[in-house]
């Protein structure tokens, strides 16, 4: 009898503390994000703007008074390696939600997963406009702006500043290239742009001298480019060389000027337009809030990746609170045109395709810094609702 | 039609030309150590992109851009040397020379490309265009630093011709590669002389380095930005040949030049290695064969 009771005891108290442990368990957030490779640079800041958020979080209380716990794994920028890492992490780590892919790919693919999974995702990185249109997800949100909503800042900044604008086009040619080139292109000529002339370079291309040609026959006023990596420095800097862009306007895609070009680029980047869901030089009291304890916490500048992934804490965050649970039909209603607050301002979740709306920014590089010189309302840059899945 | 001929075959040809002047310089390396050692050196781009990194990094600590112009190459010389006596030595005397050093050169490159970004990082860098402006040639405005670069480059190659056909260093290097044995017998240090060639040609692909930076600008994988159309030059050019590696050069990159008007420059690539095939199916050693031509 004693003995009976002494086990009824244990085995009570295990038990009741294991039902402790799950309720008062940390929420765990997958992280599959590129961590080596080309997309490095941007899987840190990925990286960074989680953890600041998640210590932030978790130090005011954490999520209905549970813990945040981020588990990372590298995706190498390859769709292939990311459902791999995702699985893992849905299966084994038993995540309650997942996000960090930075490849469009990578997205896509892993959306598919977390429908087989029942789970939700979010990216904070991926551009391709796919993701929230035709090939949207109901297991899919995007926090960050989409190409789209970058080219249509540009594209009203531009029809501002230069009404009478000659478009003279430059991409990669390879489906980025193109697609931003034509999205820019559609966006631009709605507004009253003329298009003069385009040339595809091939990707890793050395020598942009021998285009200058058909460039200066076309007389553009504008010249808008969505080259990346590399590919900036040497077109940028060949086009100061030969004095292509003396009198001409210079805009591109928000991806063609970086952190990791723009020193190499010098000079030869200044005046450079862009449409950017984010500015460093934004100036609200939430973004210099957000920037004095990134630069206290990581000794570096936030980005528009590290800026994006930060704020989708509190997006998860806020759903969860107002759902009461971490239950992925719970989460999905209350993520629906849920409004939440970032450094960027508050954004909001548009319910019809899981696409963040918010305000942009058309930003200028002077003496090598981003400065905000002019601002599209979210209502004006995210275009029309053209998924039909749910 | 002279209007057309001024604005754009003119600038047109004239670009052609400065690009030609960088990819014969990087061609040149190679086929003086295919040409004398008969080894393909398939790190030739990593050594260009070892001059460039060095150059840029001397730049750094304030030594000018004419003096990285000397002090670049010379430091690369060691480097050729201790690669050539320590490994390609090894593998030279086997009967699958071709392969052999293809291979080992190949996983050089790979091994040098990764230490560059270790070393300097994966993020570009840019060293400053040591002359500024534009002059005005045949009515088209033109970089002064391209102007420097065709001119400073025709006579560089120039001069590697002399050395090698005009001077006595030059006839000592030719016979150690066309007769080891009897070179042997007259007293030249046959595998001094292969180790020095072989520096001389690294040498020359870090010199092109420190020159087209400026230009290209600097990262960890712009060793493979001319190679492919430096080998495409020293074959349709003729393994060996300095006299061909300019005259392929400059057909080669007119062509890629001159066809840019009129097709996506996405084929201007392809054009090029048609060329070379072309050349390989009805002249298979090239337009001049061998070292006794020049």
């Amino acid at each position: 009898m004693q003995m009976k009771k002494i086990v009824l005891a244990i085995s009570s108290v295990l038990l009741g503390s294991s039902i402790a442990i799950a309720a008062d368990g940390p929420i765990k957030i997958g992280v599959v994000t590129p961590l080596s490779g080309t997309y490095t640079p941007i899987g840190q800041q990925v990286k960074m703007g989680l953890e600041l958020a998640t210590k932030e979080v978790n130090a005011s209380g954490g999520i209905m008074g549970r813990k945040v716990e981020l588990i990372f794994e590298d995706e190498e920028a390859n769709p292939a390696v990311a459902t791999q890492k995702a699985e893992k992490l849905f299966q084994v780590s038993n995540v309650d939600f997942l996000t960090g892919t930075v490849n469009s790919g990578s997205t896509l693919a892993v959306g598919q997963l977390a429908e087989r999974n029942n789970k939700l995702i979010a990216t904070t990185v991926s551009f391709a406009d796919s993701i929230t249109s035709d090939k949207c997800s109901p297991n899919v949100f995007r926090v960050n702006a989409r190409a789209g909503m970058q080219s249509a800042a540009l594209a009203t900044w531009l029809a501002k500043e230069k009404p009478n604008a000659n478009v003279f086009y430059i991409g990669p040619d390879y489906e980025m290239g193109r697609s931003t080139v034509s999205a820019f292109k559609k966006a631009a000529e709605e507004k009253g742009a003329k298009s003069v002339g385009e040339i595809f370079a091939p990707l890793d291309n050395k020598d942009y001298s021998p285009y200058f040609g058909q460039v200066r026959a076309a007389k553009p006023n504008v010249i808008y480019t969505s080259v990346a990596g590399n590919d900036t420095v040497r077109l940028l800097t060949q086009m100061s060389e030969y004095g292509v862009n003396k009198g001409v306007t210079l805009v591109g895609a928000a991806g063609t000027v970086t952190s990791q070009n723009i020193a190499a680029t010098g000079s030869a980047a200044e005046g450079y337009v862009t449409g950017v869901g984010y500015s460093a030089k934004a100036d609200t009291p939430a973004n210099k809030k957000f920037l004095a304890a990134f630069q206290a916490e990581f000794k570096t500048q936030p980005d528009l990746y590290g800026t994006d992934s930060y704020g989708l804490i509190y997006f998860y965050k806020a759903a969860v609170e107002k759902a009461k649970s971490t239950d992925t039909d719970k989460v999905r209603a209350a993520m629906k045109d849920l409004e939440w607050s970032t450094p960027q301002g508050m954004k909001k979740m548009r319910g019809g395709d899981h696409q963040a709306m918010q305000e942009m920014y058309a930003v200028k590089i002077e003496g090598g810094q981003f400065n905000v010189i002019g601002r599209v309302p979210a209502e004006q840059a995210i275009g029309p609702d053209t998924c039909t899945r749910f | 039609m002279l209007e057309s001929l001024q604005y754009i075959y003119a600038p047109q040809i004239i670009n052609g030309l400065s690009i030609g002047v960088a990819v014969i310089l990087m061609a040149l390396g190679l086929t003086i150590i295919f040409g004398l050692l008969d080894v393909i050196n398939m790190s030739h781009g990593e050594f260009y992109a070892a001059g460039a990194f060095l150059g840029v990094s001397l730049m750094g600590l304030g030594i000018s851009f004419w003096w990285t112009l000397i002090i670049v190459p010379l430091l690369l010389v060691p480097f050729g040397y201790l690669m050539q006596e320590l490994l390609i030595k090894k593998v030279f005397h086997h009967k699958d020379r071709h392969i052999l050093t293809l291979l080992l050169t190949f996983g050089v490159a790979t091994i040098l490309e990764d230490l560059y970004k270790v070393i300097w990082g994966a993020n570009t860098a840019k060293p400053a265009t040591p002359i500024t402006g534009a002059s005005e040639v045949l009515g088209v405005m033109f970089p002064n630093y391209r102007l420097f670069l065709m001119m400073f480059g025709a006579l560089l190659i120039f001069a590697v011709w002399l050395l090698i056909y005009k001077t006595s260093i030059g006839s000592i290097v030719r016979a150690a590669t066309l007769d080891r044995n009897m070179s042997a017998s007259l007293g030249i240090p046959v595998n001094r002389v292969y180790a020095l060639t072989f520096a001389f040609g690294v040498a020359l692909a870090a010199l092109s380095g420190v020159l087209l930076a400026p230009i290209y600008s600097v990262f960890p994988t712009m060793g493979k930005d001319f190679i492919l159309m430096a080998f495409a030059v020293v074959i349709v050019g003729g393994l060996g040949s300095i006299k061909g590696a300019v005259i392929a050069g400059l057909l080669l990159t007119q062509l890629q030049s001159l066809s840019s008007l009129f097709i996506s420059p996405v084929w201007s690539d392809p054009i090029v290695f048609a060329v070379m095939v072309l050349v390989l199916m009805f002249k298979p050693s090239g337009l001049y064969a061998g070292m006794k031509n020049g």
